[in-house]
């Protein structure tokens, strides 16, 4: 990562080199396989030389030796394409092996970005770059590449066998090749062109987004009535992609035709070279025959010309995807520590915590923040929304890095701790649960993929939900999601504890989850907690306070700073923030829904 | 089947395509004539050589250079309209395309878009777009020069010499019948390359959407073995793509091309037997060397032209998901009542048989174990769904009579779920009316006590959400949907209670919204947690899809049934505490 990532061709060179002997191989299949396809235009030009040297008199025409150049057409076109065929699977197999790489490492690193990343960057654009971005330098390395090689030669060939046969025909044709390739490069390697495709990119990006949120907001958009049109950006996003693409077409339009023409047309260009010549020489036959060689070979290369044409227009696209690739590649990771301590005993230390979300220009969510979560011992965090209580509990598993001070484990620094020896120590219980599109089997099995069978339905037991699970018509096999089962809220949430009651870390983070609660769930969710918080170290973001007031010790926090810590009944007996929060919390339980009871107010 | 597949390429409406192809036709005509220019004066050469001809005719072969000049001009104008008429009419057609696609599926049952992955949908609306569009761009151009220069050659040149014709083209139909007998084993890889491809979308959708989860249980990168295997499932299904499918249309263009030495052998032999001239069989062999190079290229272009035209299929088939149809406008009585309603999803019944009356006005709570389809009876009520038996009537009237957009303004919806838009917090309220004033929306957030955290934040108003919501928490999402739904001031409200616990820690605050809200209204709501509700004028108690009983709070709790056994339970866990 340290060293300065290339760009551009030289960029590609460098994906390509990955799989180089399957990459060399296909260069020169590729290579011989265009030169045999050129066999059955050099049989005809020979075929014809014989009919016209003998012009004067057809019975003397050696039907033998027109035949034989006939079979040999034959036989360069049969092997032309086996040596294409061995050739491009050398080159696509090399391709496909190296997208299905950049994917893995790809999503590795991504893995590996702090989480900040992904409120920044929406998952639709980073899909794009995974699925259609890397997508796109297949064409690279599976036929540009390959392409070019092999075209590059056969041009070469061409032109030597060109001046050789004759000068004057060979500049005649060259020259309008040349003002051809000219007319075309002149617009695609413009600063114009680079920095219309950055735009075609973003306006791209940009439907692509706006439609994933048209379709996951479906539901609003048809509770408030939106349309198409009406819906904010994304029409106007279709709309601009559409002019976008229309006006930077529009600007290739007269290079690209031309040179398309020119190409099509090389005859046009040589045949009054040769008119000038044969009219002064009449009887100069072998004149006659390279003019005929000419008027047979320009067709047959007017086509590796067109793969070399669309070459230049799709390498740009391609340049600019493996760009956006790059950039991620270039997101810096949470860094990992050569040290690898491992602690030995697990109390939570918070050493004078600083930290905002925008890196260090933001806004500052905790303020300092210094406490200790004894090992065995259940610490709460309580405060007003917005206080930064999930935050603190989001920086022990450094789902961000602190910026002042100092999270520790057992007294070592969770940075001098290898991640995945940190993430050993810890259990979480989300709010928001996530359930992989698996089985419910493999969604527990995620706490710790080596147990076995009885362990896992021991946690789900645990968990209470070996039950509903049994009820299900495929048990522990059956898929969540799509062609599966959708679970209710609560048996999600209940799901996710049974992995973290599998994973049996020694410290439990645990954010009281309080959406779905619907009777039954909650009387279960609460047997499933006390299973999971058993003789560990736990910190737990309460949002009901009566949960915790039996909690070792309660942290409240207000603004990213520590409003006062202790015991429920100090809490309450120091007569700050607590009290007033459980006043109000007291309250609010008392909530009874009428609406009745407000008309009455007004009569 | 031609149609079919243009049909497709255009999602739907292959009119789009006609100008681009004509352009492509008549550019590809105009490229015929510069060539029989030049086997005119391949002929005078040779004539001179056979000495059909004391001299050279000068004059006629630079007349002949003239001509190709000319159409050189002609051609030129030809593909310049061509080539506008094909991109424009790509993108053009791809917009409209996206946005007729957008529309439909607005139309469509929520219901039906809920059981779709919103990861599929959106693959749809973006990727499969832009198959078409490189399909009307790059390769339907491609396969239109491919195939009509061969077929307007072979229709001249069999008035010349039918046997020379036949020649040229003879190995032609045999490939294509080739190529015609491996297309079910083709469909059949495109089928499972393109199911590999949604496989590593929806994985990768899901590695993205559960980051948190993954990095917590060591998931990352390798380790996250399913998004791996996708990727290495796809690398293998696209290399299967190629591999098996291209010897058979490599064989397929061989046997083409040989076409040009097969014709070389019978012109051979029929100018030995004198029964064609040597003019015409140079015209041949340069009708030849131009021919073969489009037309393999088009054959080897049509494995991408159908796998772009399946993606093509995929829209098509989301199109003729029928809408949700009604016209008629809702009545401005509120009374809402099911009868007889049963009510499946795929085949498993959610509701069956319910009969209930939901008077305007009123308050009605809805409680029952999870599953026992509390939030499908008000998904019904808000038309997400039609039910397969009985009638859901909105003052009186059937709701699928009903314009479902004009139904859709009578109600609002608050639930646990909200999705907020990447927009400004003031957009995301202004859903609820589009035509609202600054002093409307704050009023709306302020009465659901959002105004205050508004302010907090660094714009105010103009402060941008991130996607889905995500830079706000889930409470203060809720408020904004309350605030939204207050500014739509409709007139029947369904609502899911736990919405106001989302957020205790401003619980209070949320309730206050609430009860705001709802304020002589016709309210339907789900409730959890029972005590909130005893004062609702019914409620109804769901199992399994019934109801099973149903009444005020004070008769319910007398009864002794379900009711009173969710109560007990309730106030048992009211009373839990955490603790080692």
């Amino acid at each position: 990562m340290k060293h300065k990532r290339k760009k551009g061709i030289p960029r590609l060179l460098e994906l390509a080199g990955e799989k180089k002997s399957l990459m060399v191989w296909s260069g020169i299949l590729s290579t011989v396989s265009v030169f045999l396809m050129l066999v059955p235009y050099i049989s005809v030009y020979y075929v014809m030389v014989e009919l016209l040297t003998h012009a004067s008199d057809i019975s003397a025409v050696d039907a033998a030796y027109v035949l034989r150049w006939a079979i040999w057409g034959v036989v360069g076109i049969v092997l032309g394409y086996f040596f294409m065929y061995v050739g491009g699977m050398c080159s696509h197999i090399a391709a496909f092996r190296i997208l299905y790489g950049i994917r893995v490492k790809l999503s590795d690193h991504i893995g590996a970005l702090p989480l900040g990343y992904f409120n920044k960057n929406a998952t639709g654009k980073i899909k794009k770059i995974v699925e259609q971005d890397v997508e796109k330098i297949e064409l690279f390395i599976a036929h540009q590449l390959p392409d070019l090689i092999n075209t590059a030669v056969m041009i070469v060939a061409i032109i030597i066998i060109m001046f050789s046969l004759n000068i004057w025909f060979a500049l005649a044709c060259v020259i309008p090749m040349l003002i051809g390739f000219a007319s075309q490069y002149s617009m695609m390697a413009g600063k114009k062109a680079k920095e219309g495709l950055r735009e075609y990119f973003n306006a791209l990006e940009n439907i692509n987004t706006s439609s994933i949120q048209y379709v996951r907001g479906m539901p609003s958009i048809k509770i408030f009535g939106q349309t198409v049109h009406s819906f904010r950006k994304f029409h106007n996003d279709m709309l601009h992609y559409r002019n976008f693409s229309v006006k930077y077409t529009d600007n290739f339009q007269n290079g690209y035709v031309s040179f398309k023409v020119i190409i099509l047309s090389l005859a046009t260009f040589f045949l009054p070279v040769g008119l000038f010549f044969i009219s002064n020489d009449p009887d100069n036959v072998a004149f006659a025959a390279t003019l005929l060689f000419f008027l047979v070979l320009t067709p047959g290369i007017s086509t590796p010309i067109f793969k070399l044409n669309s070459f230049a227009s799709t390498l740009n696209v391609i340049v600019e995807g493996v760009n956006r690739i790059d950039e991620i590649f270039e997101e810096p990771t949470i860094k990992e520590t050569e040290s690898r301590q491992i602690p030995s005993s697990y109390d939570i230390g918070f050493h004078d915590v600083f930290f905002s979300y925008g890196g260090g220009s933001g806004a500052e969510v905790l303020k300092g923040i210094s406490f200790t979560a004894p090992q065995g011992k259940i610490t709460a965090l309580v405060g007003p929304s917005g206080s930064g209580k999930s935050t603190v509990a989001q920086l022990i598993p450094r789902f961000w890095d602190v910026h002042n001070g100092s999270i520790a484990i057992g007294g070592v620094d969770t940075r001098d701790m290898r991640m995945h020896d940190l993430m050993d120590t810890l259990s979480f219980v989300f709010q928001d649960t996530f359930l992989f599109s698996d089985t419910l089997y493999n969604n527990i099995l995620a706490g710790r993929p080596t147990a076995t069978k009885e362990e896992v339905h021991a946690a789900a037991r645990a968990a209470q939900c070996h039950e509903f699970i049994e009820r299900l018509p495929e048990g522990y096999d059956t898929l969540i999601g799509e062609g599966g089962v959708y679970l209710s809220g609560g048996e999600e949430q209940r799901v996710s504890v049974a992995r973290a009651i599998l994973k049996n870390a020694p410290i439990l983070i645990l954010d009281e989850a309080t959406a779905y609660a619907d009777p039954e769930n909650e009387y279960q969710m609460q047997l499933a907690l006390r299973e999971l918080i058993r003789d560990k170290t736990v910190l737990i973001i309460a949002h009901r306070l009566t949960t915790i007031c039996e909690a070792d010790q309660i942290v409240v926090l207000k603004d990213g700073q520590i409003d006062d810590i202790g015991t429920h009944n100090e809490l309450l007996s120091h007569g700050g923030l607590y009290k007033n929060m459980w006043d109000a919390y007291t309250s609010s339980t008392d909530w009874k829904i009428d609406i009745l009871q407000e008309k009455e107010e007004f009569a | 089947m031609i149609m079919e597949q243009l049909r497709n390429i255009t999602a739907g409406d292959p009119k789009k395509m006609l100008k681009p192809i004509l352009w492509a036709v008549l550019a590809n005509l105009a490229n015929i004539f510069p060539f029989g220019c030049m086997a005119a004066a391949v002929s005078m050469i040779y004539a001179y050589y056979a000495k059909e001809q004391p001299s050279l005719n000068t004059q006629g072969l630079w007349l002949a250079w003239g001509g190709m000049v000319l159409f050189l001009v002609l051609v030129f104008l030809c593909e310049r309209m061509s080539y506008r008429a094909t991109y424009r009419g790509a993108y053009e057609s791809s917009a409209e395309g996206r946005t007729h696609l957008a529309e439909h599926m607005r139309k469509l049952p929520l219901g039906f878009l809920m059981k779709k992955d919103p990861g599929e949908l959106g693959h749809m609306m973006m990727n499969d777009f832009t198959h078409l569009e490189n399909a009307m761009t790059n390769l339907l151009p491609q396969l239109v020069s491919g195939t009509i220069i061969p077929i307007l050659a072979f229709i001249g040149l069999l008035f010349m010499d039918w046997r020379m014709a036949v020649a040229m083209l003879a190995g032609f139909p045999i490939s294509m019948l080739l190529l015609w007998g491996v297309s079910g084993l083709e469909h059949k890889l495109g089928k499972s390359h393109s199911k590999a491809k949604i496989v590593q979308a929806n994985c990768l959708q899901e590695y993205l959407l559960g980051m948190k989860v993954i990095k917590a249980y060591n998931l990352r990168g390798e380790n996250f073995k399913r998004l791996e295997q996708a990727f290495y499932r796809y690398m293998k299904e696209s290399i299967k793509l190629e591999g098996v499918l291209g010897p058979f249309f490599l064989v397929a263009i061989a046997l083409t091309q040989t076409g040009l030495s097969l014709m070389t052998i019978v012109g051979v032999y029929l100018i030995l037997g004198g029964e064609i001239t040597v003019p015409l069989f140079a015209m041949f062999l340069l009708v030849g060397t131009r021919i073969f190079d489009p037309l393999s290229v088009a054959i080897m272009r049509l494995p991408a032209f159908k796998y772009d035209a399946m993606a093509g299929e995929r829209i098509v088939s989301l199109l003729n998901q029928p809408v949700m149809t009604g016209e008629k406008e809702p009545p401005e009585n509120h009374n809402i009542r099911l009868e007889n309603v049963t009510f499946s999803y795929d085949k498993n019944i959610v509701l069956h048989n319910v009969s209930v009356e939901m008077k305007e006005g009123t308050l009605t709570a809805i409680v029952g174990p999870s599953g026992s389809g509390k939030s499908t009876l008000l998904r019904l009520i808000a038309r997400f769904y039609d039910p397969q038996e009985g009638k859901v009537l909105f003052g009186g009237r059937d709701e699928r009579e009903m314009d479902p957009e004009k139904l859709m303004k009578k109600i609002s919806m608050v639930f646990q779920d909200v999705y907020l838009f990447q927009d400004t917090i003031r957009n995301n309220i202004r859903y609820g009316r589009e035509d609202a004033t600054q002093e409307e929306i704050e009023a709306a957030a302020k009465k659901a006590c959002c105004h205050d955290f508004i302010m907090k934040l660094p714009q105010g108003y103009d402060t941008m959400v991130g996607e889905g919501g995500s830079t706000l928490s889930g409470g203060e999402r809720q408020r904004i949907s309350i605030a939204r739904a207050m500014l739509k001031n409709a007139p029947v409200i369904l609502l899911d209670e736990a919405t106001s616990s989302l957020d205790p820690e401003n619980e209070v605050e949320m309730q206050k919204a609430i009860s705001d809200l709802i304020k002589g209204r016709t309210v339907i709501m789900i409730a959890h947690r029972l005590k909130t509700v005893v004062k609702a004028d019914n409620i109804i108690v769901l199992d399994k899809g019934k109801i099973i009983e149903l009444g005020r709070h004070e008769e319910l709790i007398k009864s002794g049934g379900l009711y009173v056994k969710l109560w007990n339970l309730q106030t048992k866990t009211n009373g839990w505490k955490l603790s080692v």
